[in-house]
């Protein structure tokens, strides 16, 4: 999202990024960035929390108008109103995503993931190529 | 920055975006400063939940399935007005349900439109925006997706944009 954002701003729209893993964020290199420490998948608060919504919402906007230059930060203000095992708990029925069933299968090829040289697609066998 | 920004993921996945943060390398940051007052600007917002309407075309998770080193780096358009009713969420590494109970917990287009009801902003852009978050290779994204999203808001006045991972 760091990289849409800079092209964005690149094109002349002012941007700001409301991030609940704002150091991965920040370390992209962004103009404005909001940090808020919400888990995953409900980033503007809880459903039908309609105020607390819109207080991470103006927040993050409030960015757009007080940031002088670029990679300025705030740490929002906001807490989660769940222990992190609550907020775990509620998403334990999903099922991994792909890459994580990979890797529990062939977990030799977890380095890939954390450096980033990824395979070609067409080096990959056929059942696991992009068809 | 005492947010502690992994204090909601696993062991493995923490240790994943640490190593990500610790390999980018910026360079410079675009600035662009604020054309207007925010009071008087057009707002447009972009997620990454792969949020598509359910007359458009869902992002492709059965490539991602057939190649989990991939990710769908297309976009979709969200017109203000949609709600929870209208789409599906199509990200396979977050939980798709909070946002498909209430669809401003992802993209908060009700919640914009209050905003510039109450002068906070100006006004809401027409067209709001949805990526796919999990892109490994992020080339497409880059040169092709984010530039068309761009012309897209230039099309549409736009001031300024929030984005949101999530």
């Amino acid at each position: 999202m760091g990289l849409v954002q800079r092209v964005l701003e690149a094109s002349g729209i002012a941007t700001v990024t409301l991030s609940w893993i704002p150091e991965l964020t920040r370390a992209v290199g962004v103009p404005r960035l909001a940090g808020i420490g919400y888990p995953s998948g409900r980033s503007f608060g809880r459903p039908h929390d309609a105020d607390g919504q819109r207080a991470v919402l103006r927040a993050t906007l409030q960015l757009l108008e007080s940031a002088s230059g670029p990679d300025a930060y705030v740490d929002l203000p906001f807490e989660w109103p769940e222990s992190v095992a609550q907020a775990r708990n509620a998403s334990r029925d999903i099922p991994h995503p792909p890459i994580v069933d990979l890797l529990k299968k062939k977990p030799w090829l977890l380095p890939l993931l954390y450096t980033g040289r990824l395979p070609r697609a067409d080096s990959l066998p056929p059942e696991e190529g992009m068809g | 920055m005492p947010i502690d920004s992994y204090r909601f993921l696993d062991f493995a996945t923490r240790k994943i975006m640490q190593a990500w943060t610790a390999r980018q390398e910026p360079g410079a940051i675009p600035f662009t400063p604020l054309a207007r007052p925010l009071r008087e600007c057009t707002v447009a917002l972009v997620s990454t939940a792969g949020i598509a309407r359910n007359d458009d075309r869902p992002f492709d998770q059965e490539g991602e399935r057939r190649n989990p080193w991939w990710g769908d780096p297309s976009f979709r358009e969200i017109p203000a007005g949609t709600t929870e009713k209208d789409i599906r969420i199509y990200h396979l590494h977050v939980d798709p349900r909070f946002g498909e109970a209430d669809l401003d917990v992802v993209l908060p287009m009700r919640r914009l439109a209050e905003l510039a009801e109450a002068g906070f902003v100006g006004r809401p852009a027409p067209t709001h925006y949805s990526t796919m978050g999990y892109i490994l290779d992020p080339a497409e994204l880059v040169e092709k997706t984010a530039p068309a999203i761009a012309a897209r808001m230039r099309e549409e006045g736009v001031d300024a944009a929030a984005l949101v991972p999530v």
